[in-house]
């Protein structure tokens, strides 16, 4: 157990030192773009403006207002003792909503598109892989160039050409938005099967994509497990090809659980293709505005969440594979 | 195995879990919007509301809160409406006509006795004083705006309002022309509600701007019905004032003004193509083909191109700091060559008229425009463009000519190599600027692209107070479109040397041009009201531009684009269709082009 500790505690220790330094990346980087944002919001704000000293005074207002005429480092202070009681201040882009209220609007939709997306096309992806490399013969052989052919298809070209086909050609889905476009969020099963429908485009446009990619990882892994030594000793031992095809897959699984993780860590970062060409609604398109603007609070926030995510899901892998496969655990001390 | 039992339920399990929390983000209230009774568009709102405060231009709420010269009147309201089709104000909120005293110094005019606000009570001069003094107070867009030309407004009784202009030496307005725009592009807010937000924001003007006011007071016949991410919805007030016969006689036909949040223009085109949209305010591109090709009942104010009418002219600026862009042979050299023609069919899809149709002068293609200066005095300077051996002879004749033999020009030594910009993502001024590059090439001078950020981008080119960088030699950005200013405003904002040495110039003259005669000619067309002398100064302005060169326009550019779907509603404003005075095609929302609201009947009764 003393082995478990010292891992654990080491494993912490680089979750703390990893998270400080990206904190510090988090907010210093986005403020090395080039690039004034506040002269942004002064291009919208001043938009029919005729008074020059009038543009100024707004110029003024809001670098008063972010901060941005203060010292860098002096903002990073603020910016901290800010964070730690949990205010990360007011969007550029989107102000006078503060940053939390920008990620609260959208990242339900973020996650209610990704999380599934992930998911289903991990499973039936690492499913088709699996069985790919077990059954060989025609359904590898149809299997595996149809994997490769949608997995290398850029996400636009899959987004554009299931719009095309389904929502334009066939009218089985609509084309954009969340919900319809007639419609007023409620309780009803019309606003419920309009979510549904509307969903269907975007989700498939990622999922179709992702299973592609989990289908030709996992049948390598397979076939590489297939041929192992313990695979062999146990068809001479009798053992069943069910409970054989199962050790097989279990070990063939480790490196996609952690594709998995990060996955799951990084999609709050959003489906900004699905996103863009369905219209709708998410957290990578706002992302994707505040990059393009300067947002640095916006910016800082949710790169911070991504990290965080991606932290705590790895550390969480971390810990379950020195349980699950002790070697790991035991390579990390060698 | 894996496609198990086990497996299935959780996959199920997850979908179900993920509608749920999506139902569950989204607030419960009404349900569906009857298609025969909301009008849709696009084109406008871009990202979803912020709030509802008239006074703070961080609304993003772009059908109720935008204070311009056509200002957007559906939820708030002004004393006047702006029409860019004949260029006249017409009354809302006031009564007749406004007058100035014969001093030129003051206006005063009327507000209707059957105006009255959401809660009931009467609009008042008092109400359009205070929101003056409290767009003074905390130094609102408004406020800044027009504190150079206003002096005071003030309530002489209930209904009868002064504005005082801030004079010049002569005694007379420094500027009546921003002194009569601030009546049709600025809002008349109520004096209880602003001292109620004022109480709110305990007099700090940031958090008085910021403030969402949720509980705004308008007058206006449209308020707040539901807005999210996705979409912002205005209901219809039926009790509105506007329906006394004193102003529109009726209420607006749609209970509904609906404006669904696309990402793109493409994903706004394809709603508008699938009826989704009833007024598209963006660009479609080639949208002709919407109803040549596919035979859907959509349309455009003009049957044939350039569709619409242009309001703005996109620019191409001079970098005059640049090497060699001070001659003037290689300025005109590069304008005269431009394919414009190019410019029109690529970038703008034929949307904008050529410069055979409508000559380049400092004027947009409205009929009132064009009248303001003599064509024929300034005919022969102005270029349709493609003159290449044009280009190259004036080069040839100023000296300037490829001396090394490598295929490029020099002048005076040194090769004429310049970068043309705008920002990324603009496909259509990219593709302008493609156009002005190639001319380069075929003259013998190296323009190539470049795209940089808009974030980059806006903050050089607005710092006026130094020469602009590397990079910059020839650069676009747009100019003012129409309005009651105009077009002295556009005029002002291409050439007065005021903007040069200014910090954050977001005003114009990017390229720093200066000529004592154009200030001299700026400062004094808006005090002038003879119609002879108007034309001879704005002639003489024309003449100058074409002959200095600092800039050249590139194409010209709707007010905003208009495209309308008439499978539900129909009753659009297109041209000729007889409406007096005459519908603007400004997506019934900015000015008089609310009156369309009242012309539209369904299809399908």
């Amino acid at each position: 157990m003393k082995g478990y500790r010292r891992y654990f505690l080491n494993k912490a220790l680089w979750f703390l030192v990893t998270l400080v330094c990206a904190f510090i990346l988090n907010f210093f980087l986005p403020r090395l773009m080039p690039g004034d944002p506040v002269a942004a919001i002064v291009a919208r704000m001043a938009q029919g403006m005729s008074n020059a000293t009038g543009v100024q005074a707004i110029y003024q207002q809001y670098t008063e207002l972010f901060g941005t005429n203060k010292p860098l480092l002096q903002q990073f202070f603020i910016y901290v003792n800010n964070v730690l009681h949990g205010n990360f201040g007011f969007s550029f882009s989107f102000y006078p909503r503060t940053v939390a209220s920008v990620i609260k609007s959208s990242i339900w939709w973020t996650i209610c598109l990704q999380f599934p997306a992930i998911i289903v096309g991990w499973l039936i992806g690492n499913t088709l892989g699996a069985l790919a490399a077990y059954r060989k013969k025609g359904f590898d052989k149809v299997l595996m160039p149809v994997s490769i052919f949608v997995s290398n298809f850029p996400a636009f070209g899959m987004a554009v050409i299931l719009m095309v086909v389904f929502g334009v050609g066939l009218k089985w889905f609509p084309t954009s938005g969340g919900y319809g476009f007639d419609l007023i969020p409620n309780l009803s099963w019309k606003f419920i099967w309009s979510v549904i429908v509307h969903y269907q485009l975007p989700f498939w446009s990622i999922v179709l994509i992702a299973i592609g990619m989990q289908a030709i990882g996992m049948r390598s892994m397979a076939i590489y497990e297939l041929n192992a030594d313990y695979v062999k000793y146990s068809r001479f031992m009798g053992i069943k090809d069910r409970k054989i095809i199962r050790y097989v897959f279990r070990n063939a699984m480790l490196p996609q659980v952690t594709g998995l993780a990060l996955s799951i860590g990084t999609m709050v970062g959003g489906a900004l293709v699905a996103e863009i060409i369905f219209s709708y609604p998410g957290l990578g398109y706002t992302m994707l505005n505040a990059i393009m603007g300067g947002d640095y609070p916006l910016i800082s926030a949710t790169t911070l969440i991504v990290t965080l995510m991606v932290l705590t899901t790895m550390f969480l892998i971390d810990i379950i594979y020195a349980f699950i496969d002790p070697r790991i655990k035991a390579a990390q001390f060698d | 195995m894996f496609a198990n039992k086990k497996w299935m339920s959780l996959f199920t399990l997850v979908i179900i879990a993920s509608i749920g929390l999506l139902v569950c983000a989204a607030p419960t209230s009404v349900t569906t919007l009857p298609r025969n009774e909301t009008l849709y568009s696009n084109g406008q709102q871009w990202g979803p509301v912020v709030g509802w405060n008239p006074y703070s231009s961080s609304m993003n709420n772009a059908m109720a809160v935008t204070q311009q010269d056509s200002a957007r009147v559906i939820m708030f309201e002004t004393p006047y409406l702006y029409n860019m089709v004949d260029g006249k104000v017409y009354p809302l909120l006031a009564d007749g006509p406004y007058t100035w005293d014969a001093g030129q110094t003051k206006i005063t005019f009327n507000l209707k006795q059957a105006a009255y606000w959401s809660d009931g009570t009467p609009v008042t001069a008092a109400d359009v004083a205070y929101t003056w003094d409290a767009n003074i107070k905390y130094a609102t867009n408004a406020g800044n705006n027009f504190k150079d030309y206003i002096l005071s407004v003030t309530a002489v009784d209930a209904q009868m309002v002064v504005v005082k202009a801030k004079l010049d030496a002569d005694g007379k307005a420094l500027n009546p022309l921003m002194v009569a725009a601030y009546l049709s592009g600025n809002y008349v807010i109520q004096k209880a509600w602003t001292q109620k937000l004022e109480e709110r924001a305990g007099g700090d003007a940031t958090k008085f701007l910021a403030d969402t006011a949720e509980d705004v007071v308008y007058s206006g016949p449209y308020h707040k019905f539901f807005a999210d991410d996705t979409k912002v919805v205005y209901v219809r007030d039926d009790m509105y004032w506007g329906q006394s016969a004193s102003m529109w006689g009726k209420l607006p036909t749609p209970k509904y003004l609906a404006h669904v949040i696309f990402k793109d223009n493409a994903a706004g085109s394809v709603a508008l193509a699938q009826g989704e949209v009833d007024v598209s305010q963006q660009f479609n591109s080639n949208i002709q083909v919407l109803w040549l090709n596919y035979g859907l009942p959509i349309s455009t104010y003009l049957p044939e191109a350039p569709y619409g009418i242009g309001a703005s002219l996109p620019t191409a600026y001079y970098n005059l700091k640049s090497y060699g862009l001070d001659q003037l042979a290689v300025r005109k050299a590069i304008a005269i060559a431009v394919d414009y023609p190019t410019i029109i069919a690529n970038a703008m899809t034929n949307q904008s008229a050529t410069f055979d149709q409508v000559p380049r002068s400092l004027m947009n293609p409205t009929p009132g425009e064009q009248a303001l200066y003599d064509h024929d005095a300034v005919n022969d300077l102005q270029w349709a463009g493609n003159d290449i051996e044009g280009a190259k002879k004036l080069l040839d004749d100023a000296g300037i000519t490829d001396t090394n033999g490598d295929g490029w020009r020099e002048y005076n030594g040194q090769k004429l190599s310049y970068v043309a910009t705008c920002p990324n993502g603009w496909s259509d001024w990219q593709a302008s600027i493609e156009v002005v590059a190639a001319a380069g090439k075929k003259i013998g001078i190296d323009i190539t692209s470049n795209y940089p950020e808009w974030s980059v981008y806006q903050t050089v080119v607005t710092t006026s107070d130094a020469p602009l960088p590397a990079g910059y030699d020839i650069l676009m950005m747009w100019s003012d479109g129409a309005g009651p200013t105009q077009p002295w405003g556009r005029i002002r904002h291409l050439l007065s040397s005021e903007f040069v040495g200014i910090a954050n110039n977001w005003n114009g003259n990017w390229g720093q041009y200066s000529n004592p005669r154009v200030d001299e000619l700026v400062q004094a067309i808006p005090s002038e009201t003879d119609p002879a002398e108007l034309k001879e100064m704005y002639t003489e302005l024309v003449k100058i531009y074409l002959t200095d060169i600092p800039s050249f326009t590139l194409m010209y550019r709707p007010q905003s684009f208009h495209a309308v779907n008439e499978s539900v509603w129909t009753g659009f404003p297109h041209q000729g269709d007889g409406t007096s005075p005459p519908v603007p095609p400004l997506n019934l929302t900015d000015g008089w082009s609310i009156a369309g609201l009242y012309n539209l009947t369904l299809v399908n009764p």
